[in-house]
């Protein structure tokens, strides 16, 4: 467990100017709401709170998907992995630092919506659910994009997740309304894109749930593709 | 004994998306014992770095089996008791401290003991003054040797090390050297890739020269330098004129002479009234002996094609 935690806050430390950009980025827009009258722009702020919350989305998958990538190009990965530290642990820490980098991003996404949007009459509570749902298709997403990179390079890994994880939308058309727990990160964001001042909402921790085993497995997966592959390419 | 590191009859072939396969090792068969320094040779390609991260267990042999200390190749415990250092070494840019406190912890240690083991290998490679400075900020050689640092500082068993002098200056060299044969008295194994023989020659017990993936010498370093067909007979009392190919080295003459043409050289040397002093084989360098396996390797695959 220890490894997973070095790991981890390496990868974070390691990736410290684009997470801090990030966090950044969502405290000037905050700062920013205060010149304007948020009550008569309430639907705006709002819009772009939803804004945010996918561009979490977008940086796991890109965060995710070329992790592993760089560790190998960098050679870095060698002299991780020729210490008493398995493959799976690598891959968990890994996601485990893109969780750590998506987490931060949320909580600070949550605590200025909090600021901003709880001030103008939007549900606090709904807000932080909204957050865990973000957290959640961040990590989902993430998970989907490791497992690719565990065997293609970081721009097919990309394309492949968002394929992977718009399938199940598109599908859902045509099939049926099963197919919303299918890597469910498009109900997730469906979640927070329907998100409104007026009216009432209910969290469904079953979702989260489903989202978060379905990361889980999918971490699984990767880790047992990831113990196969050749990290190491020789140079000689 | 367990070997420390071997090798059963692997073979790696890459299989690239596109294009041909290419094979690093074909049928390669090694064994390293414990407490010796073991030079691993070859020339760029070769398949030593193959062979390498095999053992280290970043990539599967297409076929044939190994073990480190007793275990399959790639079992994640085993390696706690191994350093290892990458050609071309590569590290996070954090303070050298840190740095090897990171991957002492990847090792399990904890606490002090991280803390002081740590402050200690950066002292072997005579780097505790650079300490708090960032690896990014240092030379090549410097970081090479935070490299070295960081396979050490686990304390292995067993050191496998890729070219850890390429990038180092004279004096750095002779830490590294004397780093090795400490080791060694203290009942280490080392596992030295390197392209500086005369390195290798030094502190060697015994070597490994490896071309095209092939294994083509392995012996004591000793018995490997000595083995050469020439003989050096050096006599007196007759001018080099008198024995054809023969010449004047300060106050004697010599000849050399394939062994089998001994007895003839000798005896010529006696016809002409010579007076023979010593007769002992001719020792090369490792670079001869180098320079011989390769042209040897490269006359068998050139006759391979014929």
């Amino acid at each position: 467990m220890r490894g997973v935690l070095l790991i981890a806050s390496n990868f974070a430390r390691e990736q410290r100017w684009p997470i801090l950009l990030l966090i950044l980025g969502v405290l000037a827009l905050a700062l920013m709401g205060l010149t304007v009258d948020l009550q008569k722009h309430q639907e705006d702020a709002l819009f772009l709170f939803k804004e945010l919350s996918i561009y979490g989305i977008a940086f796991s998958v890109f965060f995710g998907g070329s992790a592993i990538n760089t560790e190998r190009r960098s050679r870095r990965i060698l002299a991780v992995l020729a210490k008493s530290i398995s493959r799976s642990q690598y891959v968990l820490g890994l996601l485990a630092g893109v969780a750590l980098a998506a987490g931060l991003y949320c909580f600070t996404l949550g605590v200025t919506g909090t600021w901003l949007l709880g001030d103008i009459g939007f549900s606090r509570a709904h807000l932080w659910y909204l957050m865990v749902c973000l957290l959640s298709a961040c990590l989902l997403s993430a998970s989907v994009s490791v497992l690719y990179s565990t065997f293609l390079n970081p721009f097919l890994a990309t394309i492949a997740t968002a394929l992977s994880l718009t399938l199940p939308a598109g599908t859902m058309r045509f099939a049926g309304a099963g197919w919303q727990n299918v890597l469910p990160v498009h109900t997730l964001m469906d979640v927070i894109l329907q998100a409104m001042f007026v009216g009432n909402w209910k969290a469904d921790w079953v979702l989260v749930g489903i989202s978060l085993a379905q990361a889980a497995l999918i971490c699984g997966l990767a880790a047992w593709i990831f113990t196969s592959r050749d990290v190491a390419v020789a140079i000689d | 004994m367990t070997p420390v590191l071997q090798f059963e009859q692997i073979s790696k072939v890459y299989r690239p998306w596109m294009g041909r396969p290419v094979t690093a090792l074909r049928d390669f068969s090694l064994t390293v014992e414990p407490g010796e320094i073991f030079g691993f040779l070859g020339p760029n390609g070769a398949g030593k770095t193959t062979a390498i991260h095999l053992a280290m267990g970043f990539m599967r042999p297409s076929s044939g089996h190994g073990s480190l200390l007793g275990k399959p190749f790639g079992d994640a415990t085993t390696r706690r008791r191994v350093g290892f250092l990458a050609e071309n070494v590569a590290l996070y840019h954090r303070p050298a401290a840190s740095l090897v406190q990171f991957y002492g912890a990847l090792n399990g240690l904890r606490g002090a003991d991280l803390r002081r083991q740590a402050a200690a290998a950066l002292d072997v490679v005579q780097l505790s003054g650079e300490a708090k400075r960032n690896v990014g900020k240092f030379s090549r050689g410097m970081a090479q040797r935070v490299g070295l640092a960081q396979a050490i500082v686990n304390d292995p068993d067993l050191l496998v090390l890729d070219e850890p002098t390429s990038a180092l200056d004279p004096i750095a060299r002779v830490v590294v050297r004397e780093l090795l044969l400490k080791l060694r008295s203290q009942g280490k194994t080392v596992f030295l890739s390197s392209h500086l023989l005369s390195e290798v020659e030094l502190v060697c017990d015994r070597i490994a020269i490896v071309v095209k993936g092939n294994l083509m010498r392995l012996g004591r370093t000793t018995d490997l330098l000595h083995g050469s067909e020439q003989m050096r007979i050096v006599f007196r009392g007759i001018l080099p004129e008198a024995v054809p190919g023969s010449m004047s080295v300060g106050g004697h003459v010599e000849l050399l002479a394939q062994r089998k043409y001994l007895q003839p050289a000798v005896q010529q040397i006696w016809s002409a009234g010579g007076e023979v002093l010593s007769v002992n084989p001719v020792q090369r360098t490792l670079e001869e002996l180098f320079l011989e396996v390769t042209r040897e390797a490269d006359a068998v695959s050139d006759g391979g094609r014929n």
